[in-house]
């Protein structure tokens, strides 16, 4: 056999795998960077980003609008939620971890209650194509575009707007920022809005490659977890840009030698074996090299 | 002995004094007197709810006096009941193969957990990991045991049984008496009353002194001179066969284990007892225990879909306005208006 297709494709699959992981705990890691808060809800944002993209796709709509839209819904849902219940949480993690939960637990049910327990699925958008014995689905290699424009986007986004600079100031140093006139609880349900509305996001990008369910939220909790767990807090990014390649290039392979659950428990060990070595996940590690270098060359 | 009676009303749980004690062992003669009323049917489901007790009770131990979360107690409910399924289904017609099977639970609830804790632990991990890891760690093995259907996946002549679970779990039994009925209401009963007065008596000695200091401050305990990792573990290890006693005894009632017994729903229960009735006190998780499963059992046998969302809502509800638990709130009021 030829081995070049078998590189390509061994290439797609560790970069679809790591799409799949990124879209998963993007919305996760932004709040728990930003705010200290661990979002169990994030399974069930991410059902109703699927629900809302399901519901406007066969209500008409182009299926990029139902994304976008999707995205808003969702993220106006997590604000809500955040002004009514999230913010009596700050600084309580274990709080929020188990308030978090009883939402997802409402969320879960409500749908199943609301929407009943089948929904029509969307079809894969675009085709395929072959290379050597290999096919190819256009739309992951979409996904995986999506994915870096996303990262291009939010790294705009921290790095030169004003709510950028101003979340990174809260997130430093509240009181200082206080200070200096930032309010901070508009910062908070800002950012909690967003990473609620890139659950959503998520979960509608990635609902054409699944059956859509109400406690569809469940099979993210494992994934998106052990990604915000390896890739850590310090720094949005570089966490989970980090720890989605590493977790998708162990994935693959276990995976792919093994079976699909031998590929999910290989995820689990590499997450002890990381957060044993590096116990803040590689974001804390990768900026502390970062910043130790920036001071050298000074 | 006066030692002993001085740790057990010790002041790390709600409820001291004569007083308490009194209307305690007046609770606990219904409780006794209960099964002469009703069919040995309403027995054994009453026994399902003190059944659940002794997880909650180490949820209760980790959480509200160690300060550290664990989502996936259940794995330890799970594996202690398929451990038991596997010895006692194995041993089948042997009298001593029920109680090889509890030991051989416990044991398993030890080893995995001591490994989980090893790793955990002494990579001085953040706090907020530990729920994460347990919560994945137990929807991993509900995945594990789904996919162990099929005759290939048997160990000796009991099969796992994937999704459907494991069934034809025998009864616990003594010598020739099996415990079934009315004597395993009994059974549930005296377990959960030995487990209170123990875990009394741990959280008031001076190794309860310890871990409730570790949860208070652990830089500072460390400073002390004590070893935090290594206690933390210890606990983790208890509280893990707490939960670990929970699932013998549900095998032992229901004769069947299915792998969403450690899914994600139910590893929101225990949370969600420890929570509502307050998480640091033992007789508030009993309380909690107790009228949250007559609760969902009773809504969810009239076909009500929406125990979820009414147990959800009352979590949501009580750590926003009771972030101490009902109970202990409640209680803490009474003594005041005294």
């Amino acid at each position: 056999m030829d081995i070049g297709p078998l590189i390509i494709s061994l290439i797609y699959q560790l970069f679809a795998n790591a799409a799949f992981l990124f879209l998963a705990a993007l919305g996760l890691i932004i709040i728990l960077g930003m705010m200290n808060i661990i979002n169990l809800a994030h399974g069930e944002f991410m059902m109703m980003g699927a629900y809302v993209a399901t519901i406007t796709y066969h209500a008409g709509v182009p299926f990029v609008i139902s994304v976008i839209l999707s995205f808003i819904v969702v993220a106006i849902i997590g604000g809500i939620f955040e002004l009514l219940i999230i913010r009596r949480f700050y600084g309580e993690e274990l709080g929020a971890l188990v308030v978090t939960w009883g939402i997802s637990l409402v969320l879960g049910q409500g749908t199943l209650l609301l929407f009943g327990p089948f929904m029509p699925s969307i079809k894969i958008p675009g085709g395929s194509y072959k290379f050597g014995v290999f096919s190819y689905s256009e739309y992951w290699l979409i996904l995986i575009g999506v994915c870096i424009l996303l990262i291009v986007l939010l790294w705009w986004v921290y790095s030169f707007t004003n709510y950028g600079l101003q979340a990174k100031a809260t997130m430093q140093n509240s009181d200082m920022a206080k200070c200096l006139g930032v309010s901070t609880k508009k910062i908070y349900t800002i950012t909690f809005s967003i990473g609620a509305g890139l659950a959503g996001l998520g979960g509608a990008l990635l609902s054409p490659t699944m059956t859509i369910a109400p406690f569809m939220g469940q099979q993210f909790v494992a994934p998106a977890f052990i990604t915000v767990v390896v890739g850590g807090a310090t720094n949005v990014i570089y966490g989970a840009v980090g720890s989605s390649l590493i977790l998708s290039a162990v994935k693959t392979n276990i995976g792919m030698a093994f079976g699909a659950f031998f590929g999910t428990v290989a995820l689990l060990l590499t997450a002890l074996i990381v957060i044993r070595i590096m116990p803040n996940g590689i974001s804390a590690t990768f900026q502390r090299y970062i910043d130790k270098k920036s001071l050298s060359t000074k | 002995m006066k030692h002993l009676l001085n740790l057990i009303d010790g002041d790390k749980d709600i409820g001291r004094g004569n007083k308490f004690w009194a209307g305690f062992f007046l609770v606990l003669i219904c409780f006794f007197l209960y099964p002469t009323f009703v069919s040995s049917f309403r027995a054994s489901n009453t026994a399902f709810y003190l059944l659940n007790i002794p997880m909650g009770f180490g949820l209760c131990l980790i959480w509200g006096y160690c300060g550290i979360l664990s989502f996936g107690h259940v794995a330890y409910y799970g594996l202690a009941g398929y451990a038991y399924g596997i010895i006692a289904g194995n041993l089948l017609g042997n009298s001593w193969g029920p109680i090889l099977g509890v030991l051989g639970g416990l044991v398993v609830c030890t080893i995995i957990s001591g490994i989980f804790g090893y790793f955990v632990f002494y990579s001085r991990i953040q706090k907020w990991i530990i729920p994460i890891l347990t919560l994945v760690f137990t929807l991993l093995l509900e995945t594990f045991f789904v996919q162990t259907s099929g005759y290939q996946w048997r160990v000796g002549r009991v099969l796992l049984g994937g999704f459907n679970g494991m069934t034809n779990i025998p009864f616990f039994q003594i010598g020739t008496f099996e415990f079934e009925g009315y004597s395993f209401y009994y059974y549930c009963l005296v377990i959960v009353l030995v487990l209170f007065f123990g875990l009394r008596i741990l959280v008031n000695s001076k190794f309860g002194q310890i871990v409730i200091g570790i949860r208070e401050d652990e830089l500072r305990t460390e400073m002390l001179g004590y070893d935090i990792r290594f206690l933390q573990c210890v606990t983790f290890i208890i509280s893990a066969n707490l939960a670990g006693i929970s699932g013998l005894l549900y095998v032992q009632w229901g004769n069947y284990i299915t792998p969403s017994q450690m899914g994600i729903l139910q590893a929101a229960l225990p949370v969600i007892w420890c929570a509502v009735g307050g998480r640091n006190s033992f007789i508030a998780v009993i309380f909690a225990t107790i009228v949250l499963n007559w609760l969902s059992f009773t809504l969810s046998s009239q076909g009500n879909q929406y125990a979820l969302v009414i147990i959800g809502t009352l979590l949501v509800i009580t750590m926003v306005f009771f972030p101490r638990g009902i109970v202990v709130m409640i209680f803490e009021k009474m003594q005041k208006i005294r």
